[in-house]
């Protein structure tokens, strides 16, 4: 290991899998029922890597001393590959403001000169891309290896792999891209990667429609994170993340950089970081289905199951909190715009998790529940605290294990069952498929957030973010930090990071927050407990459906009910391992928040101000476990042992349970007010094709038709008019020539 | 030449010419305005017997044979001519019974009406009554009644 270096190594987690995707794709015909290895050698590689790239940089962010006496440093490995685009001088600052570009002071001499606009294809090495990309990995992994079992017999097996394969080396770009316009090229990218899984069976209708959805839906989200990037550029005159050093030996400050994240009027708040802010929130609304472009995740389940698993579940739809996490410092200095995360997040957490209690397709119930952990997931980035923060990225990595956990115990049901995924249409499965009863119960029990499962721990950082916003009494820990980072503060036109009782009261004309305010908080910490106690609830009816009660087995599945093969269940014993015990282990010795405190985004002094002292919060620990326990005790009554064809807990819903089940009627809202009138325009713009501009065309065609017809009147077959007009012809020679020789 | 013999000469030019004026004009009203294939043709032949005596004409007031041996010409390639045309219209009455020039109209554009100047007459479904002879002499060994009494010519 010593003589490669780790640019090296970085470079080669996302190029293993596009190589094995090339090759999958070259030589697929060819390796038939082998198609999986190029694809799985590949991403393997790949996992071996990103395993070591983590441990590397652990080993430089050092063990947590416990007590955060001092903040910790930044670890970045930056690594450009080569200048994709240079266009001189294309940034101009705006007149008679030398500073125009915020930290330009501080970085170097170039204040107020033009600037050149680069696009480095640079990636870049610190604590959040060396988690996500392990998890990336080694979850595509495990799931690639699944897929083996699962894709077996399908006629577009190589199709899967290397559309697999290409999805693996975009979320690695996207992760390791430290430039927004590359990160803007992978966010397209992984959404290829996804339309192309979820229409994988593009013969039918169903998944056709369900894969342009999601592309159309997530080009809303595309389109606010291109408006962000564009209004970067103005504000920053850059698009890299990182410190560059120009030829002059000046370095250029990287909106995420070290030098701009040290300069404390360095980060632009107001109107324009507001603006940037809600775009990066839209984009990440698309990518991750939050309130209210949410609705293309639950189509999206027509794809493949492991495509789900990996895709829809575990990793591309945690692109979203990932850009909202890189962007933290920008977040910061607009507190709206973060207080807006929150709400997002919350809401959107209880709405998917209401509509996932009465959802009979285990599929969308997982779908729903994913919407609702990234829900949770966001609360948490909005809450703007260095806990916060860590807390999503922690969530995110348990969520990832054990959903993808799910999916996969559900696609195992699903194969055995002859593609039927309805849970009523089945019963009793745990006498038929042991394993993935008990590997499922696993993933059910740590989303339901039971005590030493990691789902708990995460969930209750998450918890524990929004109670510390909503009673910062009750913690204590703000109060020091908090004038601080006022004191540093050198623009006046900048809000407060975050709201603190002892912040505002020091006589400092400064725009009050609308919406960070603790009543705020504690509106969505409820939320968020109640959140807990319904994802308990549908988890759980889910399991008691499937797995208990009587045997049954529809016809679909024949006689081949069965338990999943090797090649498929071990990979479900396999996740079924952090599943249970990552939550409690990087909980208990805080490795993950503390590696994460590294990266450079969240030293920025305005994040690094916020650390708090890890405490376990007993009394949120109780509440916490006391909704969970609320929800599976009353999953147990309605459908444990029961036959779940049988009546349903919904009954005593009532019209609620209508509105929960047409999904708060938000596709039928869409339907209205977008695709119906959209398609009475498209319906325009045909007529108007077919009979304006293909009446124009096939005029231009008419016209020697017409002529013609003038003309042919003289074939008329008859023998005189011949002569008639050849003796004419003649006279008029004859008549011309007389005319020439007449004197 | 003296100046009589020059005056008989140009005199019986013109009596040449004016006859061959006349007969290509009759030949080219009668190709115009006849319908019956071989009056068309013969009318056609006649434009060309004009054309030979304005030719012989000429030749006779230059004094020179060329025009004369272009007559040769003419009426051995029209001889041909004939011969070959003659065989096209027989054959076309062979199949039809027709002789008439408006019934073979099949070269006109298929969007435009038969051109009907006066209405064909109706074709005469009926096989035409050839005169019969009575038989002379002996029938030809193993030749029946039947083959003689064809028809169609």
């Amino acid at each position: 290991m010593q003589n490669v270096s780790p640019a090296t190594l970085l470079v080669l987690v996302p190029l293993l899998p596009l190589a094995g995707a090339v090759l999958t794709l070259l030589l697929g015909r060819r390796l038939k029922s082998q198609a999986h290895l190029p694809a799985i050698a590949g991403i393997a590689a790949a996992a071996a890597v990103a395993v070591v790239l983590l441990l590397g940089t652990a080993t430089q962010v050092g063990r947590p001393d416990g007590v955060h006496a001092e903040p910790v440093r930044p670890v970045e490995m930056i690594s450009t590959l080569w200048q994709w685009a240079t266009v001189e001088a294309a940034y101009a600052p705006p007149a008679g403001s030398a500073a125009a570009i915020p930290g330009t002071a501080v970085g170097g001499g170039t204040a107020g000169a033009a600037r050149a606009f680069t696009i480095p294809v640079a990636l870049r090495l610190d604590p959040l891309t060396a988690t996500l990309l392990t998890i990336i990995t080694c979850i595509g992994l495990v799931v690639a290896v699944y897929s083996i079992g699962y894709m077996h017999h399908d006629p577009g097996y190589p199709r899967f792999f290397a559309v697999f394969s290409l999805f693996v080396f975009s979320m690695s770009m996207l992760v390791a891209a430290s430039n927004f316009l590359i990160v803007y090229v992978f966010w397209e990218a992984v959404g290829a990667c996804s339309y192309l899984l979820i229409g994988f069976w593009f013969t039918k209708p169903e998944a056709a429609r369900a894969a342009k959805k999601a592309f159309l839906v997530n080009r809303v989200g595309d389109f606010g994170l291109a408006i962000a990037t564009f209004l970067l550029w103005m504000t920053y005159g850059t698009l890299d993340f990182h410190d560059t050093l120009s030829a002059d030996g000046t370095i250029l400050p990287g909106i995420l950089g070290q030098t701009r994240l040290a300069d404390p009027g360095g980060i632009v708040g107001g109107a324009i970081g507001t603006a940037i802010c809600l775009c990066l929130l839209l984009a990440a609304c698309g990518k991750s289905a939050q309130l209210p472009l949410h609705v293309w995740l639950p189509d999206a389940m027509e794809g493949p199951t492991p495509a789900s698993a990996l895709i829809h579940a575990a990793t591309m739809v945690t692109a979203g909190i990932y850009l909202v996490a890189r962007s933290a410092p920008l977040f910061m200095a607009c507190p709206d715009a973060l207080t807006a995360v929150s709400i997002v997040g919350a809401t959107t957490a209880l709405v998917a998790a209401l509509i996932a209690t009465v959802q009979n397709d285990l599929k969308r119930v997982l779908a729903y529940s994913t919407i609702s952990q990234l829900g949770y997931m966001f609360a948490s980035l909005g809450t703007g605290t260095l806990l916060g923060f860590t807390a999503a990225i922690f969530h995110l990595v348990t969520h990832a294990f054990f959903k993808a956990l799910l999916f996969l115990g559900a696609g195992s049901v699903m194969h055995s069952m002859g593609n039927v995924i309805d849970m009523r249409r089945f019963g009793g499965l745990r006498r038929i498929m042991p394993v993935t009863a008990a590997t499922f119960l696993v993933g059910a029990v740590a989303l339901a957030g039971v005590a030493p499962f990691s789902g708990f721990f995460s969930k209750d950082e998450i918890l524990a973010s929004l109670h510390a916003k909503g009673w910062p009494d009750a913690h204590g820990e703000h109060h020091d930090a908090a004038p601080s980072s006022h004191a540093k503060r050198g623009r006046s036109s900048f809000s407060p990071v975050h709201f603190a009782p002892g912040a505002t009261t020091a006589g400092e004309k400064e725009l009050r927050p609308l919406f960070n305010t603790p009543e705020t908080f504690r509106v969505l910490f409820w939320m968020a407990l109640v959140t807990a106690g319904l994802t308990a609830f549908y988890t759980f009816r889910a399991v008691f459906m499937t797995f208990t009660g009587p045997t049954r087995v529809p016809d679909e599945a024949g006689h081949h009910a069965h338990e999943s093969p090797p090649v498929m269940a071990v990979p479900l014993m396999i996740l079924a391992v952090p599943s249970a015990v990552a939550g409690w282990w990087l909980f208990s010795t805080q490795w993950l928040s503390h590696f994460l405190s590294a990266t450079p985004s969240f030293t920025a002094p305005s994040v690094a101000a916020t650390a708090a002292p890890h405490a376990f919060h007993m009394d949120l620990a109780i509440q916490g476990s006391l909704a969970a326990a609320i929800g599976i005790v009353i999953a147990a009554i309605g459908h444990l042992g029961r036959r779940s064809d049988g009546p349903q807990m919904e009954r005593f819903l009532g019209p609620l349970q209508t509105l929960f089940a047409n999904r708060f009627y938000i596709d039928q809202l869409y339907a209205g007010l977008i695709v119906r009138p959209l398609e009475g325009l498209a319906v325009v713009a045909a007529l108007f094709d077919r009979y304006v501009i293909d009446g124009l065309v096939n005029s231009v065609a008419h016209l020697p038709l017409a002529l013609g017809g003038l003309v042919r009147r003289l074939q008329g077959g008859l023998l005189q008019r011949y002569a008639l007009a050849g003796v004419m012809g003649v006279l008029t020679i004859v008549l011309a020539l007389a005319w020439r020789l007449r004197g | 030449m003296n100046p009589l013999l020059a005056a008989a000469s140009t005199a019986l030019l013109h009596n040449a010419l004016i006859v061959g004026a006349m007969l290509f004009a009759l030949g080219l009203v009668g190709i115009l305005t006849r319908r019956n294939l071989i009056v068309m043709f013969l009318c056609a032949e006649l434009m060309l017997q004009g054309i030979s005596v304005s030719l012989v004409a000429w030749s006779r007031h230059h004094g020179d044979f060329g025009g004369q041996v272009l007559v040769i010409f003419v009426l051995t390639v029209a001889a041909c001519e004939a011969a070959v045309a003659l065989v096209f219209v027989l054959q076309a009455f062979a199949r039809t019974g027709r002789l008439d020039a408006a019934a073979w109209q099949g070269l006109r554009e298929a969007t435009l009406a038969r051109t009907v100047d006066h209405a064909l007459p109706a074709s005469d479904a009926s096989p035409p009554q050839w005169p019969r002879l009575s038989t002379a002499g002996v029938l030809p060994p193993g030749a029946d009644h039947d083959s003689l009494e064809r028809e169609h010519v």
